[in-house]
Formats: C-alpha cells, structure tokens, sequence
C-alpha cells in the first residue's frame, strides 16, 4: 500500500516536473533558481510523502509544496515584501497603472503574489478553483474574489468560463 | 486573440533546461537509497517466499528441458565451452509488444559441467529466472501505474504511445576464465531509470560455489575495498571527470554489488545515481590488492 503511494508520487513528479520548472520559472525567472526550487520541491515531497493521507489528493499536495518552495524562495530573496507593507503597497501600484507595452505575462508577474498564485495556477496549470483554495489554503470565496480582482486589474480579455468552470 | 492565451503560450513556450530530469531523478535516487534500508528485509522476504514457491516448479522444468527437449539440448550445446566449467545460455527468452509496451526478455542460465555442482545450478538458474520474472512483471506494473497517472491528468491516447515504453531484462558475461564466472543480469525500462537493476553472479568454478568479495579479498575486505574506493574517487575527482555526492560513501558489505572482471579482480559496481550525479553515469571500481 505505501509501497503503491511512493510509486506513484514518484511517477507524478517525473511525468510532471516541465511543469512545476515552468511554475518555478515564472516566479524567479532564473534557470538555476527554477531548478533549485524543482529540485527541494521532488525533495520534500519524497521526504515527507507519507504525510499524504488520501492519495486522489496527490496533485493538489504536490502543488501545495512547489507554491511553498516557490514563495520561501522569494522571501529568503527578499524579492517580496512583508505582508504589511505589501498591503499598503497596493494602491499605489494600482494607481501607477501597468506599463500599456508590457505584455499579460508581464503584467501578471507585477500583480501581487497571491493574485499571481492563483492566476498562474488558474490559467497556467489549469487547476480548478477548488483545487487552488486547498493548495492556498484560503477558502474558495477568497480565492475568486482574489482571482477577480487581480484580473480587474490586468483589464484583460478573460472568457467568463474560463473563471466559472471549477 | 486571448490576451490570456497569448500569456499561456508564453508561459508554455519557456525552455525546459536538459538538467530538470536529471535534477529530480536525483532526489528520486536519494530517496528510493532511504527507503531501501526500511524495506530492504521486507521485500528480500517476499523475494525468498515467492523463490522457493518456485523453485519445485521450476526445478522440474528445468531438468525435463535439458534432457528431454532436443530442441533446447541442441540450443545449449551450440555455445561453446570457454574456459573452465561452465556455460552461460539463453535459458528463455520472449518479446511481446502491444501498442504502447514493447518487452524484450532475455533470461541466461548457467550449464555447469560437472555433476557435483548440479545443485547450485538449479538453485542458481530458479533464483534467476524468479528475479528476472519479478523484474519483468513489476515493470509492466509500474508502466500500467505511469499510463493511469497519465490519463488521470489529461493525457491523450496518442501522447501516451508517443512514449514508446520499453522494458528489457537482459544479461552480459563479465568474465569467464578457468576459475571464475562473472554474469550481469539487468533490468532497465527506457521511461524512467529510476527503476534500473542490475545483479551480479560470480561463481568460483573449481570450489562451485557463489563468490563472495571476503573470499577474494580476504577477511577485511569491506576496509580494504573502501579504501580503494575513496583513493579512486578522489582521483576521478581530481582529473576533473566526476563530482561525487558529497554524502558517506555506502559501506562495502556482503551485498555490496561487485562482479569478477577477466585479470580475476573485483570489481564494485555503483549504479548510476547511487554515489555520483547521473551524467556521470555508473561507477565502477576495479579493486587490485
């Protein structure tokens, strides 16, 4: 039985692992930084895989660690702002306005990050909105009213399916 | 156009650096070496139990097909006896390949000539044709398992055949001299080398017996072969070539992997990814008193 569980968590990640780089990628946008990130995500996950009690939540752990990876990462960067600070930051970032020149996936990259987290897992990953509530730990009323504002924000061309499907 | 779509083909379209598989498949290494120290008794149980469930019927297989079968008697003696005692032959072999799995078998056998090591012989032939069984069906385990996670998540029938799996359990004589013969029997699946095998069967053909490295080496085998070892990794390391994992060297035991090379030396065979990074591909160390 948990010989099963290994052998499957063992496959998840190698037949997903362009995946996780690409999520790593985006939000450090260095290749060695990306691998790092990959690299202690396939770590922990073999490390503490026995902690995953129901094995149909296999991805939805998985992504858990590799957003976790992604954003202590940032923070021992210090690429991030403290949680306060970001607060107020908002605004004014609003107020700025984006650069028109910058395409969508930059513009996602300027949002602030828990709006990228679940505009990158939403639209880049495909996860369900369900899905991205478990991996954020927040609840699934936060995370549309997130999702809906970072996309006011990036005043893009969104199909309504595109965020009612879940 | 989507602006969205365009931002997700972006997204997509960023290279995937050569080193990522190889990356992860080092953590996977690390920790399938973890995990072998807690199930390592465990499954060498199941191992022994479903061996000798094995070996009357295989025992008898074996004996009727020499002996009756001209067939297979003519095919063993085909090969020609090189050197001492013994011959290795091709004791069965299949290939079977479906749309999306193609496995190629090659199970040896070993024909020792004299009549007093006939037991070894058949306890040695069953043991590798139930490993070499178990290697095979667990592959074809583990690809079914693969398929699944890979239609769970979205994968369409034509990407999954693009796969093109391939399991192959094969073998190679290492040495084969008046006094010793060395076989290598592997295991491989081309999707995920993770799961590569390889085991070693050396025979000493005058005592017919199965050789262990105290008995080449002497009583401090295990302090002497990991003192050659770390003198051999370090000038690979200084020569440039390798960089091996910064971890304890696993210690020389009676079960560390070894096969007899053609001067009658040891030889210490680390898979790939076992002590050094993939690329670096298997270590082998030549142990020379």
């Amino acid at each position: 039985m948990k010989q099963d569980l290994y052998e499957k968590i063992v496959t998840y990640i190698i037949e997903n692992q362009n995946n996780f780089y690409r999520l790593a990628y985006c939000y450090v946008q260095n290749q060695e930084d990306a691998l790092d990130v990959v690299q202690n995500t396939a770590c922990k996950v073999l490390e503490h895989y026995e902690s995953l009690r129901n094995e149909d939540a296999i991805r939805t752990w998985v992504y858990k660690i590799v957003v976790n990876e992604i954003l202590r990462f940032l923070k021992e960067k210090n690429k991030i702002r403290l949680l306060e600070e970001n607060e107020q930051m908002e605004l004014s970032y609003e107020e700025k306005a984006f650069d028109i020149q910058e395409d969508l996936y930059t513009q996602i990259n300027h949002l602030d990050v828990d709006e990228q987290n679940i505009i990158k897992l939403r639209f880049y990953e495909g996860l369900s909105l369900k899905e991205i509530a478990e991996i954020t730990e927040v609840n699934l009323n936060t995370v549309k009213a997130k999702l809906y504002r970072g996309l006011r924000k990036l005043k893009a061309v969104i199909r309504p399916d595109d965020i009612e499907t879940y | 156009m989507n602006r969205m779509e365009d931002a997700k083909r972006k997204y997509a379209e960023g290279p995937i650096p050569a080193e990522l598989s190889e990356r992860v498949l080092q953590e996977v290494e690390k920790a399938n070496r973890r995990r072998k120290y807690i199930i390592v008794r465990h499954s060498t149980k199941k191992l022994m139990r479903r061996g000798l469930a094995a070996v009357a019927v295989l025992a008898v297989v074996f004996a009727v097909g020499l002996n009756t079968s001209t067939a297979f008697a003519g095919a063993a003696a085909d090969i020609p006896i090189i050197g001492g005692g013994a011959r290795v032959f091709t004791f069965r072999s299949y290939e079977t390949k479906t749309d999306d799995l193609k496995i190629s078998v090659h199970i040896p056998g070993i024909d020792m000539i004299s009549q007093e090591f006939s037991e070894l012989e058949v306890s040695v032939n069953t043991e590798i044709h139930a490993l070499c069984q178990a290697y095979a069906d667990e592959a074809v385990k583990r690809a079914e398992e693969y398929r699944q996670a890979f239609m769970d998540t979205g994968g369409t029938e034509e990407e999954w055949e693009a796969h093109n799996i391939q399991i192959k359990v094969w073998y190679e004589v290492k040495a084969q001299t008046e006094e010793y013969l060395s076989l290598a029997i592997m295991g491989a699946e081309n999707w995920s080398s993770a799961y590569s095998k390889t085991r070693y069967y050396n025979f000493d053909l005058r005592e017919g017996k199965i050789i262990t490295l105290k008995d080449v080496l002497g009583e401090d085998y295990a302090q002497l072969a990991g003192e050659s070892i770390r003198l051999q990794m370090k000038e690979r390391e200084e020569s440039g070539g390798v960089e091996f994992f910064d971890e304890e060297l696993p210690e020389v035991n009676e079960s560390t992997a070894f096969y007899m090379n053609e001067a009658g030396h040891p030889v210490i065979a680390f898979e790939k990814y076992e002590i050094a990074p993939g690329a670096a591909g298997p270590q082998e160390f030549e142990i020379v008193q």
